[in-house]
């Protein structure tokens, strides 16, 4: 990733956040923040609730209980046009493009709300950050490989230069190589840029390796956190995936 | 008021009654939004004119029409009852793919229009846009009646209403029956009710044509009565007056189709022939504002009463046996006997010979009150009990005092009741659920541990299995066993292709290469409802529940082979069906007693929480009498006391024979009910064994953290 | 040879006319999610309000801007009015159908009860026609296909080259993740109400123009030819629409000519129902 990439970090401030579908909620009583510069990431076995927890953080889920603060703005329960707007970058983990549109209409669409003049330019930005992109700009999004996919994907939140990051599993269904590729190249850098990174991993050992804390959640709750030595030196670490020694839920 | 006026009122209410019925069969109960709808009404009464009047070379070729055929009554009504329903078969076609509905409705719309534009355009066929006059009246050449006389008048009104009647009688008597169920079944859920084994295309095919018979026999009525028919009389818009009537009487009520129907196109016509006229008007004032106010009823009922006057009204079904205590229960049971719970039975036979032997395996939850083929169900667990052949003597799993086929659960008193360690087997493994006390049978259901498992045969087998999407390989080559009576978990990471298996085990998806082995038998090739009808089911990870069923109703829907489930059972009459639902309303409440949800019977599936939906599926899985059951995440989203008795039923179903697959997310679930566990990575089975062991396994362990 | 051409120029000005229909109807679809039967009934509409100005003794022109900018309003107000609040509610797609027609009572007999049940024509100049081999055309059918045309090139414009048209697509692509990326999707469904309603009032008007009399109940049948035209190119699909347009319009047309006037539809309707029976997506449609 080029070092021209400057980002003015926002602080994530989530605080108490209990939130689900209408019924039982999904996760209770979530604490965690994300500071600029840092990689935090979210763990857990299946089903523990990380990507109910970020589309919470988005607008996407509405938050019954508990706040979202993203630098000095209170985002809790704002509409997801509105928390793009607050410079809030968030990858989905599926549908994460538009399909029928070009490559370049993909990443016009990420530049939204930007100037026009200031759209060439990013686009520019993004594709020094991923070349991979260049050449298929006339491309429809939806005849992507799953790598190039997912590369249009960050590409796109790039476009708004967002000071806070969520990714929702960005390496699900990729090959290991290019997954830890996309972990150690690119999600690494954009802390380095300066920017909050909060990312949900199902492959724990590579997303520690490139954390600065970690949460792991289970049940809808945060089990335990830390920094990844800590976490790693802690004995039930393992076994909070595996689900030993505990009840359900 | 003059008794013509009353009379010309009567005769169009029944008729309107009439049409408002077949729409509130086809929209209300089935979902089948047929917006062609007039169009069999003037099939009807198209029908009916030309088997009445004579050859058209008889009226001097003042009108031209086919036919011709000069038939007495009531030739021509039959008549239109049958065209009205023959003419409905080529519009299955579009009803009956998997097309969005309201493309299909779109597609019936302007088939209506078109129809109506050719019949207006071309001549020779029906006169064109002038349209049929001077059709004979029923036995108007009889000497016996004069037609003007208000005797003949009436009479024809008392039968008009009299046939409204009947046609009342006729669509309740299908609504209320299993098939009615079924249909309203697939209203609610068209995939589920598929995969539950209803076929669609013949549901639809065959609403749409008594739907069009009932429409048919409507029109042949009113052209007889009115003794003209044109193309005018049935515009597109007509079938919009006929929606309004059913939407705001109560769609799926028949009685809210026959209230519509007098307030809406009755009503409306009559009302407005006391707005005081005024040559101020413009002539077609009156008309439009009728159409503008037949709009916004549609439009303001749906916003204000979506469900109508008279909403369609909840089957309450009676349980026979709820709130009988435990204890002595068997004995104090009704004569009918059709009550007798599974658990209910255990108890009995602790205490002593049941008073009733015959009931012994009717109230067993997944066996058969009505004859079958016999079914290749393992008798039990019991230490070495599985017959060589695989394929126990018994036709079903033996009831508490049938001793076992191969006598090695006699003298244990029950059948349930067994030792894993009788099987000789010192598994470490071995656990204890925290069934007893929730079964009432003290440790009677005893889960077989994996040791003993071993030693019973395989139900379901995956043979070097593939499965590729777009060259990308989701399972890549499994092979692993299911045995009987083994509450088989399975587990992995995301992405590791456990829905994707258990979708291929149960034919929802076909496999790329590999085999599917099912009770000895290769079922690769064979489609997912007829595996279900082997008896391999499976349920859904989505919620999948019939909304507006009650609960029982949903159970019931999934009975297979009640003899009210077809439309000539359902028009034969409780009398013909009764006893089988007796039997399945028994079933359904054993089952749901056994889940803790009898006093929900009655509630619709759609008012319950979360949780509670998923028992509904897992119970609805139960009713269609599996031999092995694959469960994708029965306990996503349930309350963990809810989940912990979901657990422990189906523990205790296992230790009746059943065999259950289940993928689960939850690790505690595994350790609490599940052995052995199976772990899948990357499209391949990694590990089996029991949670405890498969936790030291390193290349599990790593699966986990690497994902 | 003669019988030919004349139908095509026939055809061509008939394609025009439901392609401004159609790409509207389309588009409607696509971004707001409403299968909005009451176009028809709307399209008459603003051929009425264009006969009204026309009445007044100005321009059937000037009327046609008036046509146009009423019907924008007006689809901008039924949808908060009406179609919002159902959606809002979790109504399902048939519904919503049923709602829509409703609409079309309400709004084609609102239009009858004050026109009054007879056909009225514009008070208008066809102007001079042209002759190209056997092919004639008035000024007036010249004018029709020009401004189809324009819009044709304009609707290629808005959504190829415009930030507006690309959000009209990104959201009818994937509205959850429009919004992620800070696209106000409320405010292009409004626009797009605007937008279609404005080529719905056009349409009524060139309509109108074509068919030289009407009355409140014409479009009632000129709404199978949209319906045909939109399926055949795909439901949602801009350009599938346009294909689809040309197929119908010239298709009925020709027919018209060598069967019967009074069949022409016949050709649309055979084409609907072969394409929602055997392939809803359309054409050119991909599968959603």
């Amino acid at each position: 990733m080029s070092a021209e990439l400057a980002l003015h970090g926002l602080p994530l401030r989530a605080e108490k956040v209990t939130a689900g579908y209408g019924g039982d909620p999904v996760i209770r009583d979530i604490t965690v923040s994300a500071d600029p510069g840092e990689v935090v990431s979210l763990v857990g076995p299946n089903g523990s609730g990380k990507s109910t927890l970020l589309k919470s953080l988005v607008g996407v889920v509405r938050l019954s209980s508990g706040t979202v603060r993203v630098g000095d703005r209170d985002l809790t329960n704002s509409a997801p046009e509105e928390v793009a707007r607050a410079a809030v970058g968030y990858v989905p983990q599926v549908d994460d493009v538009f399909s029928p549109l070009t490559v370049r209409e993909n990443l016009e669409m990420g530049g939204y709300l930007l100037r026009r003049a200031q759209v060439a330019e990013r686009i520019e930005r993004v594709l020094a950050i991923f070349p991979r992109l260049g050449g298929m700009l006339g491309r429809s999004a939806g005849k992507l490989s799953g790598g190039e996919r997912k590369m249009l994907a960050m590409g796109r939140v790039l476009m708004l230069d967002p000071g806070l990051f969520l990714l929702d599993e960005p390496t699900a269904n990729l090959a290991p190589i290019v997954a830890n590729a996309l972990l150690t190249e690119h999600v690494r850098q954009l802390a380095t840029s300066g920017a909050a990174v909060l990312i949900v991993e199902q492959r724990a050992r590579a997303v520690l390796a490139i954390s600065d804390r970690s949460y792991v959640l289970g049940g809808g709750e945060v089990r335990m956190a830390g920094t990844p030595a800590e976490l790693s030196a802690r004995p039930d670490f393992i076994e909070s995936f595996l689900g030993a020694g505990r009840t359900i839920r | 008021m003059n008794g013509f006026y009353l009379i010309n009122l009567l005769v169009y209410a029944a008729v309107d009654a009439m049409a408002c019925l077949g729409l509130s069969q086809q929209f209300g109960v089935a979902g089948v939004t047929n917006f062609g709808f007039i169009i069999f009404q003037a099939a009807g009464g198209y029908a009916a004119a030309v088997l009445a009047l004579p050859h058209d070379s008889a009226n001097g070729g003042f009108q031209s029409y086919i036919g011709g055929l000069n038939l007495p009554f009531p030739v021509p009504w039959i008549g239109a009852a049958v065209v009205g329903g023959l003419i409905a078969v080529p519009f299955t076609f579009l009803v009956g793919r998997r097309l969005r509905g309201d493309f299909a409705a779109v597609g019936l719309l302007v088939t209506a229009v078109l129809l109506n534009l050719l019949v207006t355009n071309y001549r020779p066929l029906l006169n064109g846009d002038a349209g049929l006059s001077l059709i004979p009246t029923p036995l108007h050449g009889d000497n016996v009646f004069s037609v003007q006389s208000a005797g003949y008048q009436w009479s024809f009104a008392v039968l008009a209403i009299a046939l409204a009647v009947a046609v009342y009688l006729f669509v309740r008597r299908i609504t209320e029956s299993p098939y009615g169920r079924s249909l309203r079944a697939m209203r609610d859920n068209d995939v589920v009710a598929d995969s539950l084994g209803k076929n669609l295309l013949s549901l639809r095919t065959v609403m749409l044509v008594t739907g069009g018979a009932i429409a048919g026999l409507s029109g042949g009525i009113l052209v007889t009565y009115i003794t003209t028919w044109s193309p005018a009389a049935w515009g597109y818009a007509e079938t919009v007056v006929l929606f309004a009537a059913v939407i705001i009487g109560g769609a799926g009520n028949h009685l809210g189709a026959i209230l519509g129907a007098i307030l809406v196109p009755v009503g409306f016509e009559e009302i407005t022939r006391f707005i005081p006229t005024s040559n101020n008007l413009p002539p077609n004032l009156i008309p439009s504002l009728q159409w503008v106010a037949i709009g916004l009823l549609i439009v303001v009922f749906l916003w204000v009463r979506p469900q109508g006057i008279l909403p369609e009204r909840k089957r309450v079904i009676r349980l026979p046996g709820v709130g009988s205590g435990l204890t002595g229960a068997a004995g104090a049971a009704p004569a009918g006997g059709a009550n007798a719970g599974w658990r209910r039975d255990a108890v009995a036979e602790t205490e002593g010979p049941s008073p009733r032997p015959a009931d012994g395996d009717r109230g067993r939850i997944y066996a058969r009150s009505s004859p079958r083929p016999p079914s290749p169900r393992g008798p039990d667990l019991g230490g070495g009990s599985a017959s060589p052949s695989g394929r126990p003597s018994s036709a079903r799993t033996p009831s508490p005092r049938e001793p076992a086929p191969d006598g090695s659960a006699s003298g244990s008193g029950s059948a349930s009741l067994r030792s894993p360690l009788a099987s000789g087997s010192g598994s470490a493994s071995l656990r204890s659920p925290a069934v007893g006390g929730a079964d009432g049978e003290g440790g009677a259901s005893l889960r077989s541990p994996s040791a003993g498992a071993q030693a019973s045969e395989v139900v379901l087998e995956a043979v070097d299995v593939v499965r590729e999407f777009g060259g990308v390989r989701a399972v890549a080559g499994v092979s692993f066993q299911v045995r009987r009576g083994t509450l088989t978990g399975l587990i992995g990471p995301n992405g590791a292709g456990k829905s994707t298996l258990l979708a291929m085990l149960a034919g929802t998806l076909g496999v790329t290469s590999g085999k599917i082995i099912y009770e000895g038998r290769d079922v690769t090739g064979v489609p997912a409802y007829r595996r279900a009808r082997l008896g391999l089911v499976r349920t859904f990870q989505l919620a999948s529940e019939f909304k507006r069923l009650t609960v029982m109703e949903n159970l019931l829907s999934a009975v297979r082979g009640n003899r009210g489930d077809t439309f000539r059972g359902s028009l034969l009459g409780k009398r013909y069906w009764g006893a089988d639902e007796t039997a399945a309303i028994a079933r359904a409440e054993a089952i749901l007693e056994r889940f803790g949800l009898e006093q929900f019977a009655n509630h619709y599936a759609g008012e319950l929480s979360g949780g509670q939906r998923r028992l509904v599926e897992i119970m609805r899985a139960l009713m269609t009498e599996p031999t092995a059951l694959l469960l994708d995440e029965p306990m996503a989203g349930v309350h963990p006391n809810l989940a912990r008795r979901i657990g422990n039923e189906l523990v205790a179903l296992c230790a009746d024979g059943m065999t259950i697959l289940m993928v689960e997310h939850e690790l505690a679930i595994m350790d609490e009910f599940c052995d052995p566990v199976v772990v899948m990575a990357e499209g391949a089975v990694l590990a089996e064994g029991t949670m405890e062991q498969l936790r030291r396994r390193s290349e599990v362990v790593e699966a986990y953290l690497v994902g | 040879m003669t019988i030919f051409l004349s139908s095509l120029g026939f055809g061509l000005v008939t394609a025009s006319v439901l392609a401004i229909a159609a790409v509207g109807f389309t588009l409607q679809f696509g971004v707001t999610d409403v299968l909005n039967l009451a176009y028809g009934a709307i399209m008459i509409a603003g051929a009425f309000v264009a006969y009204v100005v026309n009445q007044a003794g100005l321009s059937v022109w000037l009327g046609l801007v008036v046509a146009v900018i009423v019907c924008s309003l007006g689809s901008v107000l039924l949808n908060s009015g009406v179609y919002t609040p159902f959606q809002r509610r979790g109504t399902s797609p048939i519904t919503m159908v049923i709602v829509s027609l409703g609409m079309t009572l309400i709004i084609e007999f609102g239009v009858q009860a004050l026109a009054g049940g007879t056909a009225v024509s514009y008070t208008m100049s066809q102007g001079k026609t042209f002759h190209a081999g056997g092919l004639t055309l008035s000024v007036v059918q010249v004018v029709v296909i020009a401004l189809s045309l324009l819009v044709m090139i304009g609707v290629h414009g808005l959504l190829r080259y415009t930030r507006l048209g690309k959000a009209m697509r990104a959201t009818a692509a994937n509205k959850s993740l429009a919004r992620n990326c800070g696209i106000r999707t409320g405010q292009v469904i409004t626009v797009t109400w605007a937008l279609t309603g404005a080529l719905c009032g056009l349409a009524g008007v060139v309509f109108a123009m074509d068919s030289g009399s009407f009355d409140a109940t014409a479009t009632d049948l000129f709404l199978v030819l949209i319906l045909a035209a939109v399926f055949l190119g795909g439901p949602g699909q801009a350009y599938g629409a346009m294909l689809g347009a040309v197929i119908i319009g010239v298709a009925t047309e020709v027919s018209a000519a060598y069967i019967t006037a009074d069949y022409k539809y016949v050709v649309a309707f055979v084409a609907l129902l072969i394409m929602l029976g055997v392939r809803p997506t359309g054409l050119i449609g991909a599968r959603t």
